[in-house]
């Protein structure tokens, strides 16, 4: 079920599997297995909070790689991001399977060394076999997102396609697509791809991007009732008290319809569930909407402390820095974001 | 499980892998009855039935390995020392990596389910054809030999009582839902004996369970997982309780299996003198990224189903592929290598030789005391320890004198029917059986374990036998590898059930066409 959950990505069938666990746990007792599916679960849903305890209801369980694998991954996500790097590197030296190259290669991807990150996603595809498909096709995706996010749509195209054929149908290797399409100006392509994905996984962070990019060519008509259905999406997640679409609510009042009261109080509950350099660009940008530039500076200068290299982050500084008058970071940042990916200002899909 | 569940990546035992046709079973190999037009061998690589029997996997290739040479002395008595045995060791190493080339028979499927089967480095140069599965095809080849060949499914060849074997060694995945993952609850920490410990409740049979182990499973209890009796298990008659039933587990399960007969001057250009033929199997999935390349058959092989191959196009082949199992003797990689990923070395499995040493005192301290209670000799030193004991050894220093007879002794064959040709061929050792992990066919023989393998030999009671003294007697005749196999022995021995560890024969036949015919031993 969590895998199936997994491939349908509706949030929504994850309180199914996390209600089975739950129930398997009471009738079996605290076994591994279940409790590392548990914390995985946690992890996916930003419940960061939680995971530790999952990983320590079994004795074991977090002395093994898949336990240790979830605990770099929690530190990177809690933005402990030498910590992290540090556990990843040991991880690949004691067991250098296809995943934990992956991890690796993702941190690299963050931390700048594109090169290194490349390498090491290589590495891991030769790991798998054709009995791997999906996870060749999800890595073949994890490379064209680093692609597309230096600039490179071609190669991130040729990486999507080798996706889609691993794994055809996949809806994740199409939403990429969607997003490559609309960065590259082909705007009907790309809104026909979204609503194909929104056929069949109805989430409201893809129907704030379908919004996001009407009102990007300036369809604003057809953009509102996209937006409508995303924000009572996300309002509807936070009422069952789920934690996972925070960081949707910051950008969206932040960005969408700005609303920066609403921003910062998003914000503040994302960065207090997992500090880390996302969720304190997103509070210095729910800062910067709400008219606090010293705010704004303050937790842009965290999330860039980080080591964290993105044309995204880099852009967002840039502006900040730009409406507080310091022109010349301003501009040093801009450059580092256009150095990274030239088309950086092309439309883009908040994550 | 010769080689059935290895190595740990396809072990389907685990609560959460499932069957993989890369999971090899078993190599058979024996000079064939059929002496027509000159000696032939037949080799048979068996694997699991995925898909299903008689439907192979098109992402799956497999290779047959042969290299054959002549008989070589074995071992001076002199050189029977740890450094003796580590120097033959790099020795055969030696010739596998240095002067041995081998020969290679190579099998792949395509999507609609015909067999590619290419033959590399023989004597007469490289070929191809195409074939269709579960039909014997006899393939004539460029120098003028005829082999035939089957690929598809068949009923298992092996025969055994796996959970009793497993019920031997306290191994949880067979009766406990047990992940890959927990490597700790693999092999637990009791000690591993032929008759039951009292007390052993994680494996002693239970009367009010009596599937557990065999086709039910339950979950693993929390540890500690440890014995702490200190003699074996009797019933109110005075009877110990024999870990085995005798049942043939594999009973009605199917295989598919890649089989050839293959003239032995098509092996080698000397057969007078190249005696042995060893051969190994491998299994290697295609990997992720060739997948997706999808590339379709080779046109010139479809064109023209038998073609001459370039050689270079074996190694571009083999690149696109990942290597997960190999299999040469029964219980090289299962019972002696503990199935692990990395100890997949086949014919390589050089550097495995003082953990095989270790691994063979560990079984020893749990074979060997069980062994002496029944009254029987054992060839294991355990200082007439009274119960097994579960010991492990970090040093081979100090395995070794504990090992040194069951490495060194000669394993006696129950009669001379083996030697046909009635040859001063040497008994064989199991040093020398199992490093390489090659199945050493031995062309003036009838090709019986070990000195070959055939299909109707009980491998898994044989390889107990190696525990036995073959210095000792039993009613006046010398203990000898069949010995375990003999109902009578049962019969007199204070054990319940009164049975050989595992069945005599299989419940079918594996296949007629190649003129198998039953040998004494």
């Amino acid at each position: 079920m969590y895998h199936r959950a997994s491939i349908r990505g509706d949030y929504r069938d994850f309180e199914d599997v996390e209600r089975l666990i739950n129930k398997a746990i009471g009738l079996r007792g605290a076994k591994e297995d279940l409790c590392l599916l548990k914390a995985n679960l946690d992890f996916k849903l930003h419940r960061v909070d939680r995971v530790k305890s999952d990983l320590a209801m079994t004795p074991r369980l977090a002395g093994r790689p898949e336990g240790k694998a979830l605990m770099a991954d929690l530190l990177f996500q809690v933005g402990r991001y030498s910590e992290a790097g540090e556990s990843y590197r040991e991880l690949v030296r004691e067991s250098p399977s296809w995943d934990n190259l992956a991890r690796l290669a993702y941190f690299q991807f963050k931390m700048g060394d594109v090169e290194e990150a490349e390498k090491l996603y290589l590495e891991a595809e030769d790991e798998l076999t054709a009995k791997e498909m999906r996870s060749y096709a999800w890595l073949e995706l994890q490379r064209g997102v680093l692609d597309l996010t230096y600039g490179r749509y071609d190669a991130a195209e040729e990486h999507y396609r080798r996706a889609d054929r691993a794994y055809s149908g996949f809806w994740q290797v199409q939403e990429h697509m969607a997003e490559l399409l609309a960065a590259r100006g082909e705007f009907d392509k790309a809104i026909e791809l979204y609503g194909r994905v929104l056929a069949r996984v109805p989430r409201p962070d893809f129907q704030q991007t379908l919004g996001e990019l009407y009102a990007f060519i300036d369809e604003p008509t057809k953009a509102e009732p996209w937006l409508d259905r995303a924000l009572a999406g996300y309002l509807e997640s936070v009422a069952a008290g789920h934690v996972h679409y925070y960081h949707h609510l910051t950008d969206y009042f932040a960005d969408v319809r700005p609303n920066g009261p609403e921003a910062v109080k998003w914000a503040y509950k994302d960065f207090q569930l997992r500090s880390n350099y996302g969720t304190q660009a997103g509070l210095a940008w729910a800062h910067y909407a709400n008219g606090d530039l010293h705010d704004a500076i303050v937790f842009i200068e965290l999330a860039l402390a980080s080591g964290v290299r993105e044309a995204g982050l880099f852009s967002l500084a840039a502006k900040i820095y730009r409406a507080a008058g310091r022109d010349l970071e301003s501009e040093q940042f801009r450059s580092k974001a256009a150095a990274i990916n030239p088309h950086f200002e092309n439309f883009h899909v908040h994550r | 499980m010769a080689d059935h569940n290895d190595p740990n990546a396809v072990n389907s035992i685990f609560s959460d892998i499932d069957h993989s046709p890369a999971d090899l079973y078993d190599l058979f190999g024996f000079p064939s009855e059929d002496t027509t037009g000159g000696e032939k061998v037949v080799i048979a690589l068996t694997f699991a039935s995925v898909p299903s029997a008689g439907t192979l996997d098109p992402d799956m290739l497999y290779r047959i390995r042969i290299a054959a040479h002549p008989r070589v002395p074995s071992l001076s008595e002199a050189n029977h020392s740890l450094e003796g045995l580590l120097q033959y060791f790099d020795a055969v190493k030696e010739k596998y990596l240095g002067e041995l080339k081998s020969s290679e028979i190579r099998v792949t499927i395509s999507q609609d389910q015909r067999a590619t089967v290419k033959f590399f480095r023989f004597p007469g140069g490289n070929f191809s054809t195409t074939i269709d599965l579960n039909k014997v095809t006899t393939l004539s080849t460029p120098d003028g030999h005829e082999i035939k060949t089957f690929v598809g499914g068949r009923d298992d060849a092996f025969f055994n009582d796996l959970p009793g074997f497993f019920r031997s060694i306290n191994y949880a995945p067979q009766f406990y839902h047990v992940p890959h993952t927990m490597t700790e609850a693999r092999e637990l920490p009791i000690p591993k004996t032929l008759i039951e410990l009292d007390g052993n409740d994680l494996f002693n049979y239970d009367p009010s369970n009596p599937n557990l182990g065999v086709t039910v499973k339950k979950d693993l209890p929390p540890g500690p997982w440890t014995w702490k009796g200190n003699k074996f298990k009797k019933d109110e008659n005075g009877n110990f309780r024999f870990v085995y039933s005798g049942k043939d587990a594999q009973a009605g399960k199917n295989v598919n299996a890649v089989i050839v007969e293959v003239p032995l001057a098509f092996i080698t250009r000397s057969p007078e003198s190249n005696r042995i033929v060893n051969c190994w199997g491998e299994s290697w999935v295609l990997k992720a990224a060739h997948k997706v390349e999808s590339i379709p058959d080779h046109p010139l092989l479809l064109e023209h189903p038998w073609a001459l191959l370039e050689a270079a196009a074996e190694d571009e082949e083999l690149k696109k592929y990942k290597l997960v199992d190999t299999d040469g003797q029964p219980f090289a990689d299962a019972a002696l290598s503990e199935r692990e990923d990395s100890r997949q070395m086949g014919a390589n499995n050089f550097w495995l030789g003082p953990h095989f040493i270790k691994r063979l005192a560990h079984l020893g301290w749990g074979f060997g005391p069980s062994i002496s209670a029944l009254g029987l000799q054992t060839s294991f030193n355990h200082d007439n320890s009274p119960v097994s004991v579960h010991k492990t050894y970090s040093l081979v220093a100090e395995a070794f004198p504990r090992a040194k007879k069951t490495l060194f002794q000669a394993l006696n064959m129950p009669d001379d029917s083996w030697n046909r040709k009635g040859l001063d061929i040497p008994l064989r050792r199991p040093f020398e059986i199992f490093i390489p992990n090659v199945c050493a066919i031995d062309m003036d023989t009838t090709g019986t374990w070990p000195y070959g393998r055939r299909l109707e030999d009980q491998v898994a009671t044989r390889f107990l036998s190696m525990f036995l003294d073959m210095e000792a007697e039993l009613n006046g005749r010398k203990y000898h590898i069949e010995t375990l196999n003999d109902q009578a022995l049962w019969d007199g021995a204070p054990i319940v059930p009164k049975t050989p560890p595992n069945p005599l024969k299989n419940d079918a036949e594996f296949l007629k066409e190649f003129r198998i015919t039953t040998s004494s031993y």
